[in-house]
């Protein structure tokens, strides 16, 4: 730290006081959830809430420290820290399972999950190995140590198992996309091996990343869409086929997406977007329509499989029973909710939806603050990711770009699939809500991310590289 | 290179999805109702708060039915753990084996449907993560023994409910009695639900309706494991629930037990009515039952055969159902009638010649007064004969059918041969027979007065049930009319039903009905009436005017009956007494009739002998 400087100075406030919210809502939630009557002291450290609060102290107590201590060392020992949350993983994997996972280290009376920190060592890694690279060295090695970093703690996590932190690893592609580590150098060794092609790059392999994902994404939502019919009880005449809607959703999405952009954009640019808009339209309608045409062509237990992997079908004791009621607590909710300390459905007490204090807490937050609340909570992670992604534009520092965009992309991971499981658009597969969760892991590793990136971001005129 | 503009390829991901799923959660909790149900389908319960049913008071204001609370000892299978039968069954004071055979029980009273979508298999109704009892309706002391060691058996419970009690264990007749209600009945009235009670005799079925009173509907936000856990919404969508208005009665319950107790030993029955108001002041159906006994299904079960296979049929309310022949009683309006169709005059007198109908010994009645104090049988023959047979055709045959359909509206209009109104269930016509009805029987043309006259001295075809008789001498005692006979004087804050408010008057001028009461008169007081028994203190005080009938019963001995009213110049009560096989209805019938008055207009009774003497008749063969 240079001398005379206050430690808050170029601290980004905006992102800290949203985190700050975030804590306050989560807390309040946590409380809701958990509420013993005949505890409804918020520091009764036998309830949840008590816990959490002492998970609170101690996460803004590592906070303060990585104020404390200047922000180089983080590149320093990149290594180090990476190889020793390898460690932790490795470890964890001899130690007795809880619910069937292998995910948690007893120390004292409490738990950690080392695959939570596992996402700090490999943001800071992949930001190191990234940063040390030359931007014309976007070679196959390259791609290769990069996703290697990525996979090998992938694979221990798979060990344990836990599908959710393992998906939640896939985000730091985007990273690497953004970075311009893409596998376009894999899919040219392998198209060039075709005699008489030379390519020095493919469309496709640069934007795998992406067009793969929304490909998913399209077909899922097609999927589960288009089995039901769409009514409005405010026009009890008109019912839509659910196909029609996937195919009238991408049409507004697009035009809102083309008035947005031309708003933004140069004039120069317009006719490109123009183009792109209509080329993206058209291939995620042919997408959709081609989704929907297979679906209804396959025979009936392969259809069976996969209804029952969207939730499409009842299915009480499997998981979907699961996401079916976590689904019936958030739609319980109507426009303003059903009041704090209120919610029916979710919570531990009443148990109908289980983990609604952890990885179902949007739950109990939807069923008391209806959509108000959820439009709220949803705005302001939508604030939150896009100020990250401004920092993030503006270091001067690619460590810390890197760094940047690794936790933006690990928090909307997070949020797209635990508000996904929530609302009927993701299979239930087990990961916190970032800042709301119950839980001492996630809420230290995701405090240490946001401390980590404020400190950088603090720094980041320190740094000349 | 640069990649810069990839951050916008992120934003716009960023950005769809959460755009995505704001349109999502708009649709899921905003507009689509149906997660709203399922949530309400997971998480709530609704509870039926079942009120204690209306209070019923005597006319003087005494409680004669109210609610006593009971406790059901309810379980739920589920939630039992490692039950110790040996220690519950101790608990209870029962055996081991009865505790698991009531169990057995619960399971095969609940019943079984045909599961369509398993092949119609037959499956039994009981889920074990319902509750049932266990123990029903058992009373304070019954589970002051048991409640306290509840907490060792989990999945046990107490619930409180409410049940009828009455003050005097008379007038089962009168207010019936509840039941559970059967599949049927949960049907028909989506009011009730299983285990619920319904009115099913009596008051409490013709006024089940306002008894019952507005259930009320607490919901109750429930766990996974269906345990209670706290009101939905802090209760602003409960409602409470109303308990039944109080209901008042004209019934004077002393009199209905004075009455009770004098019938004692005796088949028959005695209705009292106010017949200036048509209220039922006392309504004795013997035997009868101690309603405590009809009290919950523990009770009915136990009970309730023996009452049913009981062959003096103490179920069976007779004033309402029972019909019988009147007797001499209908001489009353025999004479109305001749009266009113200018047949005779009061001074008319018919000699008492034993030729066509028996009689007894008397000295011929010069006039009407004295052949309804004597109840001369040959003097009505002739005064029927004179009604029906007018010779307003050549045809002695055409002649009567005119004649006995001219009578049979008379008859109509004292509100004979058909059901009253009344706020009662089980109610029978009784007969008066109509051209139509003897054609039946003889052909067209084929019968004359001859041929039917037992009807003149009402026997015969003729059946009045005890309430239309008592009905008779309310007309009689009002020179004309009567209201509707009922029970209920007032419900809640209204008055009786608009029914009971409307004046009902007979085809007869009120001029007629003075040499009727005069007749009646001399019934009880002058030497020679067949009701002399019917005096008061043998005074004239109360000036009691009556008329006994013998009624003529092929199977055994005569029944008898006295009906009357008192006091002669502002009727307060008239009243019915009719005992099976009591023979002459003044030996019996007229002393039963002026204890009742007496009772009832000065609240006690001085002539003990009397009483002592009906109370230990006993005519039960």
């Amino acid at each position: 730290m240079r001398q005379g400087e206050k430690l808050t100075s170029h601290l980004d406030w905006p992102l800290l006081i949203t985190y700050f919210l975030f804590l306050i809502m989560g807390m309040a939630t946590v409380y809701s959830t958990a509420l013993d009557p005949d505890h409804p002291n918020l520091f009764d450290y036998s309830q949840k809430y008590g816990k959490q609060v002492v998970w609170l102290g101690i996460s803004l107590f590592l906070g303060l420290l990585v104020f404390l201590i200047d922000s180089t060392i983080y590149r320093k020992f990149a290594v180090p820290i990476y190889i020793s949350t390898l460690v932790l993983l490795v470890v964890v994997l001899f130690m007795p399972p809880i619910n069937g996972a292998r995910a948690w280290l007893q120390i004292g009376g409490f738990g950690i999950q080392p695959a939570e920190f596992a996402k700090t060592g490999t943001a800071l890694l992949l930001a190191r190995y990234i940063s040390s690279l030359n931007i014309k060295q976007q070679n196959l090695n390259s791609v290769l140590v990069a996703n290697a970093i990525m996979i090998v703690p992938m694979i221990l996590i798979l060990l344990q198992p836990d599908a959710g932190t393992f998906v939640v690893f896939t985000s730091f592609l985007f990273v690497m996309y953004r970075e311009g580590l893409t596998y376009d150098p894999l899919v040219l060794k392998l198209v060039n091996t075709i005699p008489g092609v030379k390519f020095k790059q493919t469309w496709v392999g640069t934007h795998f990343i992406p067009i793969m994902f929304a490909i998913v994404f399209l077909c899922i939502v097609t999927l589960l869409l288009s089995n039901n019919t769409i009514t409005f009880s405010f026009l009890p005449g008109l019912i839509i086929p659910g196909f029609f809607g996937v195919i009238l959703s991408l049409i507004v999405f697009c035009l809102i997406a083309f008035l947005f952009l031309r708003f933004i954009s140069t004039k120069r640019e317009r006719r490109r977007i123009t183009t792109v808009i209509i080329i993206a339209f058209v291939l995620s309608a042919s997408i959709a329509s081609s989704v929907n045409y297979l679906f209804q062509g396959l025979r009936k237990h392969q259809k069976d499989r996969i209804e029952l992997f969207l939730g499409l079908r009842e299915d009480p004791n499997g998981e979907d029973y699961n996401r079916n009621r976590a689904m019936a607590a958030v739609g319980s909710g109507g426009l303003a909710g059903k009041g704090y300390t209120n919610a029916s459905v979710a919570t531990i007490e009443s148990n109908h939806v289980p983990e609604s204090e952890t990885d179902f807490i949007f739950c109990p937050f939807a069923e008391e603050w209806g959509f108000i609340g959820t439009f709220i909570l949803i705005g302001m992670y939508m604030f939150m990711f896009l100020r990250i992604i401004m920092i993030a534009e503006r270091q001067r520092s690619r460590f810390n770009r890197v760094y940047a965009y690794s936790v933006v992309m690990i928090l909307f991971y997070h949020l797209a699939v635990n508000i996904g499981m929530n609302i009927g658009f993701a299979p239930v597969i087990g990961i916190p809500l970032p800042f709301f969760s119950y839980g001492g892991s996630s809420m230290m590793s995701f405090s240490m991310l946001m401390f980590i990136l404020l400190k950088l971001d603090s720094q980041r005129s320190h740094v000349l590289q | 290179m640069n990649f810069d503009a990839r951050k916008y390829v992120i934003i716009v991901f960023i950005i769809t999805v959460g755009l995505i799923y704001i349109v999502r959660l708009f649709f899921m909790q905003v507009i689509d109702d149906s997660w709203t149900l399922r949530a309400q389908e997971i998480a709530e319960k609704r509870k039926q708060i079942v009120p204690p049913r209306g209070a019923i008071f005597d006319r003087k204001g005494v409680k004669v039915v109210s609610n006593r609370t009971y406790y059901n000892l309810m379980f739920i299978e589920d939630e039992i753990k490692h039950l110790d039968t040996a220690a519950f069954a101790k608990v209870l004071g029962w055996t081991k084996d009865s505790v698991a055979l009531r169990f057995k029980e619960i399971v095969k009273e609940q019943g079984t449907y045909r599961d369509k979508n398993d092949n119609y298999k037959k499956k039994p109704n009981y889920q074990s993560d319902r509750p049932y009892a266990f123990i029903k309706e058992m009373t304070l002391e019954e589970i002051a023994t048991i409640a306290p060691h509840l907490d060792k058996f989990p999945g046990f419970y107490e619930e409180i409910t409410s049940m009828r009690s009455y003050t005097y264990p008379n007038g089962a007749n009168i207010f019936g009695y509840l039941s559970e209600v059967n599949e049927e009945e949960i049907k028909e009235d989506h009011f009730y639900r299983r285990s619920d009670n319904i009115g099913r005799a009596g008051i409490e079925r013709f006024y089940e309706k306002e008894l019952r009173g507005q259930k009320g509907i607490r919901y109750i936000v429930t766990s996974a494991r269906n345990n209670e856990l706290k009101p939905y919404m802090d209760g602003i969508y409960d409602t409470i629930a109303k308990q039944g208005p109080n209901f008042k009665l004209g019934i004077d319950i002393l009199l209905q037990e004075y009455g009770e107790r004098l019938m004692n030993g005796k088949r028959g029955c005695i209705v009292a009515i106010e017949p200036s108001t048509g209220e039922i002041l006392a309504l004795v159906s013997s035997p009868t039952y101690d309603p405590n006994l009809m009290v919950g299904n523990r009770n009915i079960a136990k009970n309730y055969p023996k009452l049913i296979l009981d062959k003096d049929m103490p179920l069976f309310p007779r004033p309402l159902a029972a019909e019988y022949p009147p007797g001499s009683i209908f001489k009353l309006l025999q004479s109305l009638i001749a009266l009113q169709e200018g047949v005779i005059t009061p001074e008319s007198g018919f000699p008492c010649n034993k030729g066509m109908v028996g009689c007894h010994n008397h000295a011929s009645a010069g006039n009407l007064m004295d052949a309804i104090k004597f109840s001369c049988n040959p003097y009505y023959y002739a005064v029927t004969r004179r009604i029906l047979q007018q010779g307003k055709k050549k045809s002695v045959f055409a002649d009567a059918e005119i004649g006995l359909n001219k009578w049979h509206k008379y008859m109509m209009s004292f509100g004979l041969g058909q059901k009253f109104d009344a706020d009662a269930t089980g109610l029978r016509p009784g007969l008066i027979p109509n051209s139509a009805y003897y054609d039946k029987w003889y052909g067209h043309l084929r019968w004359a007065f001859s041929t039917i006259r037992s009807i003149s001295i009402g026997q015969g075809e003729v059946k009045l049930t005890p309430l239309q008789m008592a009905n008779i001498a309310c007309i009689i005692a009002n020179k004309g009319w009567y209201y509707t006979p009922h029970f209920v004087k007032s419900i809640g804050n209204k008055g009786s039903l608009p029914q009971f408010r409307v004046k009902h008057r007979s085809m007869i001028d009120a001029k007629h009905y003075d040499p009727i009461i005069e007749g009646m008169r001399r019934v009880v007081y002058v030497s020679g009436g067949t009701g002399g028994r019917a005096k008061i203190n043998n005074e004239e005080k109360i000036v009691v005017c009556g008329k006994t009938g013998t009624v003529q019963n092929p199977q055994g001995e005569d029944h008898a009956v006295f009906t009357c009213f008192a006091p002669m110049d502002k009727p307060k009560i008239a009243i019915v007494v009719f005992i099976e096989n009591a023979g002459f209805g003044g030996t019996w019938a007229a002393p039963t009739a002026s204890l009742m008055i007496e009772k009832y207009l000065t609240r006690k009774v001085k002539d003990k002998e009397k009483e002592k003497r009906i109370l230990e008749a006993s005519f039960k063969n």
